[in-house]
């Protein structure tokens, strides 16, 4: 990020020299940050209601009561989570639910106890593999924070988006998780310790 | 509608379960805007950053270079940039997306794309640098070849599924 930062400015301000326009740096410098603070102070609006709103969810019960509905399935994908299998169902809620904040600390939570029973230290398990794996795919139900920002925008159809990135990311998790299945098989058929 | 569906079950829901709906609100609403101020900074940078980019002409001249790249690719080059940095930065992914609503307005074929690949792929490379940190797992075996290509999956179906649901732009 830092190269990506540094080579964005300079690269910019050499154009803009070479143009013999250099004054406009400056200029365009606020204007683009003026950019972020109005985007934040309008998704501020959508962003208090949503939050709100999770909240709500969770203390109804919501996030637990959708981390029970998942056990099953990741008992399929996590044979071997033992005490970590609440945490990873919590993490893969919280982040369906697009709580990203709560999500955080239930994975690293769970990464925790995977670690606590991994016979070689440093090397990841498959259970690591595939709780990030799935984690990375970002399998949301909805979307808020970016219908918020389409709102602050001033898009007419905000939740126009809700359903292709729904699909979306959820072809992106299951090649995930098929893509696990398939790099854990042969090793487990050829016993404990190889990758 | 059925956002209005959804949030008149959620409170009767609540409601019923006894919990004391008003301060659960308020409660969740106190944590938005410390995390809108702890996301401006690294938002006001690269916004600050992609707007003197985008000003300055260097963009243009990127974007024609890297034309015949797209055009082989079939991937709009305005949308290369988001791609590039999606799985580094999340806030520097929404400051692509912010200043390209800026450009073309936040309902324009372009836009709409770039709000599907964004919302329907991760920061993965911070992601895989968080938990595995966290535990201090430094051989990552086939995680993060995973988490790429299924980034990839998101991508192709995430422009496939915009044209059905969009057309073409």
């Amino acid at each position: 990020m830092n190269a990506v930062f540094s080579i964005l400015l300079c690269v910019s301000a050499a154009v803009l020299i070479v143009r013999g326009d250099g004054d406009a740096l400056l200029a365009s410098l606020t204007a683009g940050a003026g950019d972020a603070v109005s985007a934040c102070l309008s998704m501020s609006a959508a962003y208090l209601v949503w939050m709100g709103l999770l909240n709500v969810m969770r203390q109804a019960g919501l996030m637990r009561m959708l981390s029970r509905l998942l056990r099953p399935v990741l008992r399929l994908l996590f044979p071997n989570a033992n005490d970590a299998q609440e945490a990873i169902s919590l993490n893969l809620a919280a982040n369906m639910l697009g709580m990203g904040n709560a999500a955080t600390p239930y994975g690293i939570e769970a990464m925790r106890r995977l670690n606590a029973s991994n016979p070689h230290p440093g090397t990841a398990t498959d259970e690591m593999c595939v709780l990030i794996a799935v984690n990375a795919s970002c399998l949301e139900l909805f979307p808020a924070s970016l219908v918020a920002l389409r709102q602050s925008c001033g898009s007419l159809r905000p939740t126009a988006v809700v359903l292709p990135t729904l699909l979306s990311s959820l072809l992106a998790s299951a090649a995930a998780v098929v893509l696990c299945l398939v790099c854990i098989r042969p090793c487990r058929s050829r016993s404990s310790s190889c990758c | 509608m059925p956002i209005a569906i959804f949030v008149l079950l959620l409170i009767l829901y609540a409601a019923i379960r006894r919990v004391p709906v008003f301060s659960a609100f308020v409660q969740g609403a106190s944590d938005a805007l410390p995390l809108l101020l702890k996301l401006l900074p690294t938002l006001a940078a690269f916004s600050m950053a992609l707007r003197l980019f985008a000003d300055s002409g260097a963009q243009t001249l990127l974007t024609d270079a890297l034309a015949p790249v797209s055009a082989a690719l079939g991937v709009d080059a305005r949308l290369l940039p988001l791609l590039a940095v999606r799985p580094f930065s999340g806030s520097a992914a929404h400051a692509v997306l912010l200043d390209l609503y800026g450009r073309f307005g936040a309902d324009a074929p372009v836009s709409l794309r770039a709000s599907v690949l964004l919302g329907s792929s991760e920061t993965v490379f911070y992601t895989v640098a968080l938990y595995f940190g966290a535990v201090g797992v430094k051989r990552t075996r086939f995680c993060i070849p995973v988490a790429l290509v299924s980034m990839l999956v998101s991508v192709v179906s995430g422009l496939l599924l915009c044209t059905v649901f969009f057309g073409a732009d």
